[in-house]
């Protein structure tokens, strides 16, 4: 691997700082927080799906040994705490009216609406008693009709989840122009209609989630360890909307987090009981939630139903797109929850296509199942797929070649800048370049070499192929503080935080490669509400665009302080004195001085021009972006079927990303490579499946299937650097969600390929054998 | 988990003791299936048994044409064995896909038998190579062995110590995985010795079975041909979301097929 | 209450444990080394994965007394001070690993498999890493990792 150092350190392939923490046995997450004093709590979760909660007997359970405390949702409603409030960023009908948002309170009061909905916390002095206390907590519930799966919680006859929420319907939605739409598929030679689901799956972080809250009575304030994404916004909403207190009681730590992909984004009901719980018991309180309670309880994504319609000319050339799509929220309207299926969904409709117009529409329905909100992508992933998959699909109904087809209506470069038909401004990209270099690695000369040896083995090979187009999200705002220490170090504190994307390092780089000192002296801080004053965390791959800038920006003013010192230094004035690696100096003289002296100078009065104090190097700065990037790509595959007995293997991978400029290759290949196995489980086996009484039937590692080693193919990655954006300082475009954005039309799409002797046309994912074998089956029939 | 007392016997009859004196004993063997069934709250035994500490148990040898393994032999190490890999390669096969590498250290033949889960392999292995299992008390033939799901024809107290398989002409297994707990969705292992051919299903059903009619063509002439037109019924098999009855059967015949072409090859 | 003795990391450690401790809850909870992860409670995930008497075991299914009399070698056990063990540094040098959750396990995982197979190839080591989840990494640069962890290790 590569490591040549690079001018800045931009560029370079810097190995982990956190690897030796985290390969030594020493990383700190949630469930290694131990404090004096703590016991654990237990959350007693319904078996219902829909039902009135009539009465909870806790007596049973307070007189088990070590139990502390049993509290219920009446404790929880008298106490007098507020729901958890969505943060939608769409907020209405489409005719204006306020989307319908139910209380989510932590806890049930009087009626379970999912499965695994808590309705009881038990706090006792050990993690096995407070576990075995709640099955001791008699509730007695009347079960209601449950209301599962999107099409029948629209049904006339829908039960009803919600009074606020006629038809079970949250929100509608549109975006576009549906009168140019119209016109255009009225004016097209063909128009191609697919619906396809998009699965619904969850995250699975291999660390469940937990928290550990303490509070503190004499200051009438809590400190709360959550393994979070988004500490700074889940403290405000946790603190001012939930306990009701000020934002300042509430210190919000992240410790180290062993996975998020979106679903430790959100605030969740758990970590708010434990703040009560502590309070309540006084002492510290532990929960950390098991597998099985995760599936039950931790947010799930996608979960959409999409009618998709692609109108193009005789020629092959796109005229228009219509997408209708069904979005699930689940039993409450979760954080971000309604704006996946409708904006987060919307803004990236077409791809990297050129169409005359497109329209978007969406309902987002409530159901009687866990919530939904993002998982890696949050909406890109479900354009993507139906925009690879339609393009394939049409394809094979008219008898066109897919890749030609891609080719041929991909935007040319040189209509860039453009604003999407969905209001999306891409600022920069070479479409058609990312494409070609993409074919250029699949070896299509050997592709039926390939085929032959594959049908010698009695399977049959297919090819398939995307080219996204994604965009960046999350807080638009970063903040970046750095503080030079006596001893030689400095502190980089940033709002935004790693759950394994590596910011210890690759922030480090940027402020050690910019200043021109050693990655070894940066101490980096995240993750701590004490540490920033605002932060975003992480999510939308906004990490290295926005904290990254952040981190530049910092740095940036260090060195712009640093050249009033050495100008002070050297008798001259600022604007005369240039900064490289590490060193000030002033061109046309022998003037030059360290950074690490000028540091020293800035905490020496005497060495200090007038106006500048001590400790003026310490400075925190606030990145606000203009628009969110554009990450784009175009991502290939080829599969081997089991025409027998319906298995698939994914049997190769390329990739070529456009992120803008790479920081640091290492890690971006590494984020690139996990979201596309993520998007490779969700195409061929993952799925959260609830049965029609809302029971979920993959409650555990026994039935949900995740990708392991041998699922996975080795990749090939490429990434073109030739378009960076202006829109952020490091001309960086998000990477970290764009592999799962790329990789379930590429599966899908080469399944069908590999399958179109039999007249297969479309699989719904996950392309289990069964499902695979059903659809040969049917086709042959 | 409940709350438990642990004997632990160094041989057989203080093993039998310990059970006997029990409200409600349990032998525990590699502990690969009870444990986690103990950790979901789905068993409370009064005593747990642990049959580690017996001596004799463990350990694999071969005595003229069969290979015998002892109840307490991990599954690693029969996939591991020399002497099974060459007398019997299906079995170090289907030994060596049991669960991952970490399961198989620990899991064993004779807890895998005892507990008959419907989608283990070693059922069809015991059935298919028509072995036979030896208790503390007894020899019991293979046919007899499996009764039903998680039901075997072990009495209360019995204990599993061995298995003694007979070396076939030749055998084949074929799986396909659970995706996510890599058991059979189903598993076929096929034997020939002389004109007794044997052909068991795991996975598909309640409890592991013989195909009798594929059996009887095998019989006739040896090779996947002769059944590609056998079915197995799918009534009666099991069907749940990771497969349906039909597609089950379905898989039985493509996997028998691929296990007599292995058994050949 | 079992009294175990056991050597970890080639410390001789004696203790008392409720029948019901699990080996992965004795070494996070009494031996407060909390480099072992558990990261599902039905034996799939392997987060747990130490070393007993050279073997590796999911250690959350496995009890503490069931350890009694072994040697075990956990996350912990494999550096030599400050020097990490040849597969740890592959795992660094080859960016095997991202939130660090799954990696105590994968690396108890990654030396067994060195250990019997000093020169896997790409498809024995993803086969051997069956029961090993990491939702990270898409697992390409873990196996690149092994590979040169176990070069390293043959030297």
């Amino acid at each position: 691997m590569d490591t040549t150092p690079h001018k800045n350190r931009i560029g370079e392939a810097v190995r982990r700082v956190e690897d030796i923490r985290f390969l030594t046995g020493k990383g700190r997450y949630v469930d290694d927080v131990k404090l004096p004093n703590m016991v654990y709590a237990a959350m007693v979760r319904s078996p219902h799906a829909h039902a009135d909660v009539k009465s909870i007997d806790a007596s049973a359970a307070l007189e088990i040994d070590g139990v502390l405390a049993v509290f219920t949702g009446a404790d929880w409603k008298a106490a007098g705490y507020g729901p958890i409030p969505t943060k939608s960023a769409v907020k209405t009908f489409k005719d204006g009216s306020p989307l319908k948002e139910p209380p989510h309170h932590a806890m049930a009061i009087d009626r379970v609406r999912h499965a695994g909905e808590v309705v009881a916390v038990v706090v006792a002095e050990t993690r096995e008693i407070a576990r075995e206390a709640t099955e001791a907590v008699e509730v007695d519930y009347a079960p209601l009709p449950a209301v599962i799966g999107i099409k029948a919680a629209l049904a006339p006859d829908a039960p009803q989840i919600w009074d606020i929420a006629p038809g079970n319907l949250c929100l509608d939605f549109e975006l576009g122009n549906e009168e140019a739409q119209k016109k255009a598929f009225a004016a097209a030679d063909h128009v191609v209609t697919l619906e396809m689901v998009n699965n619904r799956v969850t995250a699975v972080p291999i660390e469940p989630r937990g928290a550990v809250a303490s509070y503190d009575k004499a200051s009438d304030s809590y400190t709360l360890w959550n393994a979070s994404q988004n500490i700074h916004a889940n403290r405000d909403t946790i603190a001012e909307a939930c306990l009701k207190i000020e934002k300042s009681k509430l210190h919000h730590i992240a410790p180290d987090v062993g996975g998020g992909f979106g679903a430790k984004n959100g605030v969740y009901p758990e970590p708010i009981l434990v703040c009560h719980a502590s309070k309540l018991v006084g002492r510290p309180v532990k929960w950390i939630n098991d597998r099985g309670e995760s599936f039950l309880s931790d947010t799930h994504g996608r979960d959409q139903i999409s009618t998709v319609s692609l109108a193009l000319d005789k020629d092959g050339t796109f005229r228009a797109l219509r997408t209708e799509t069904l979005g699930e929220l689940g039993a409450y309207c979760a954080t971000v929850g309604p704006f996946t299926p409708t904006g987060g969904s919307a803004r990236t409709q077409g791809g990297p296509y050129k169409f005359d117009a497109i329209f978007y529409t969406a309902k987002a329905v409530f159901t009687n199942t866990a919530l939904l909100d993002p998982y890696r992508g949050a909406g890109r992933p479900e354009a993507s797929y139906q925009m690879d998959r339609i393009i394939d699909y049409a394809a094979a109904n008219l008898g066109m070649d897919p890749q030609e087809l891609r080719r041929k209506n991909l935007v040319p470069r040189d209509m860039l800048p453009m604003k999407t038909p969905m209001g999306l401004d891409v600022d920069s990209g070479d479409f058609p370049e990312v494409y070609k270099r993409l074919i250029a690695m699949t070896d299509r000369g050997g592709y039926e070499k390939r085929v032959k040896e594959s049908a010698a083995k009695g399977l049959k090979r297919g090819f398939g192929v995307s080219a996204y187009l994604e965009c960046t999200g999350g807080g638009p705002k970063e903040h970046a503080v750095v503080e030079f220490k006596d001893n030689g170090k400095v502190t980089l504190a940033v709002g935004s935080h790693s759950t394994g994307m590596g910011h210890e390092t690759s922030f480090a780089q940027v402020l050690a490669g910019h200043l021109g000192i050693g990655m070894e002296d940066v101490e980096f801080r995240q993750a701590d509400t004490d540490a920033t004053p605002i932060g975003g965390g992480h999510g939308g791959s906004r990490g290295m665009e926005v904290g990254g800038s952040a981190v530049l920006q910092t740095a940036r003013a260090v060195v712009a302080k640093g050249k009033e010192i050495a100008a002070h230094l050297f008798e001259t004035s600022a604007d005369k004195i240039e900064f490289e690696d590490g060193s000030f100096f002033e061109p046309g003289t022998n003037h030059t001085i360290t950074i690490r002296d000028v540091i020293d100078a800035s905490n020496d009065p005497d060495k200090l021009p007038d106006g500048l104090q001590p400790g003026c190097l310490n400075i925190g700065t606030t990145f606000e972006r203009g628009i969110i990037s554009i990450p784009n790509g175009a991502h290939a595959g080829e599969v081997e079927v089991d025409p027998e007995t319906g298995v698939v293997k994914l049997v190769s991978y390329w990739v070529v990303d456009d992120f803008g400029t790479i920081v640091n290759p290492l890690l971006a290949d590494g984020q690139v490579m996990g979201g596309v196995a993520q998007g490779v489980g969700q195409a061929l086996m993952e799925e959260i499946v609830y049965d029609e009484n809302g029971q979920l039937l993959t409650g555990s590692l026994m039935d949900y299937a995740m990708p392991r080693a041998d699922d996975i193919p080795t990749m090939h990655l490429a990434f073109y650097e030739g378009a960076p954006t202006a829109k952020n300082l490091l001309g960086v475009k998000g990477a970290g969600e764009a592999g799962c954005v790329g990789a379930p039309p590429v599966v899908v799409n080469a399944v069908c390929d590999a399958l179109k002797e039999y007249g297969v046309k479309h699989i719904d994912m996950p392309l289990t054998p069964e499902k695979v074998w059903r659809a040969i089956r049917a086709a042959g029939a | 988990m409940y709350a438990f007392e642990v004997q632990k016997p160094a041989d057989l009859d203080t093993a039998k003791r310990d059970f006997e004196s029990a409200d409600d004993g349990q032998y525990l063997a590699g502990g690969q299936t009870l444990i986690p069934v103990l950790k979901q709250r789905l068993a409370m035994p009064s005593t747990l048994i642990p049959l580690d500490g017996i001596a004799d148990i463990a350990g694999i040898s071969v005595e003229g044409d069969s290979i015998t393994v002892g109840a307490m032999t991990r599954h690693a190490a029969v996939a591991a064995d020399k002497d099974i890999a060459k007398a019997i390669p299906a079995l170090s096969k289907l030994a060596g896909g049991i669960g991952d590498p970490h399961v198989r250290n620990r899991g064993t033949i004779g807890g895998s038998l005892a507990n008959n889960d419907p989608a283990a392999d070693y059922p069809a292995a015991v059935l298919g190579l028509g072995a036979t299992v030896v208790t503390d008390r007894r020899e019991i033939e293979a046919d007899n062995f499996f009764k039903g799901m998680f039901e075997t024809a072990l009495q209360p107290g019995e204990i599993i110590t061995a298995v003694r398989f007979p070396i076939p002409e030749c055998a084949g297994y074929v799986k396909l995985p659970n995706p996510a707990t890599r058991y059979a969705l189903v598993g076929v292992m096929v034997s020939r010795s002389g004109s007794k051919v044997r052909v068991a299903v795991t996975g598909a059903a309640p409890s592991v079975f013989r195909a009798t009619d594929m059996e009887a063509a095998l019989t006739m002439n040896f090779s996947p041909d002769a059944i590609s037109g056998t079915e197995v019924p799918a009534d009666g098999l099991n069907s749940d979301m990771h497969a349906s009855r039909d597609y089950r059967a379905h898989l039985v015949g493509v996997l028998a097929r691929r296990a007599v072409a292995e058994a050949l090859a | 209450m079992p009294a175990i003795k056991v050597r970890v990391n080639g410390r001789e450690t004696a203790a008392d444990v409720d029948e019901r401790t699990l080996l992965a809850t004795f070494i996070r909870e009494q031996l407060e080394m909390t480099g072992t992860h558990v990261g599902c409670d039905t034996s799939q995930c392997g987060s747990c994965v130490v070393e007993v008497d050279g073997k590796t075991v999911k250690s959350c299914t496995m009890f503490a007394w069931q350890a009694d009399g072994a040697d075990i070698t956990t996350i912990e056990g494999l550096a030599d001070g400050d020097t990490l063990h040849p597969m740890q540094q592959a795992f660094r040098d080859h960016h095997g690993l991202q939130c660090g959750f799954c990696t105590p396990g994968m690396v108890m995982t990654a030396v067994a498999i060195a250990k019997q197979n000093p020169d896997p190839s790409v498809e024995e080591i993803r086969a051997a890493l069956e029961g090993n989840i990491c939702r990270c990494t898409g697992y390409q640069f873990i196996v690149e990792a092994v590979q040169a962890g176990a070069k390293a290790m043959r030297g």
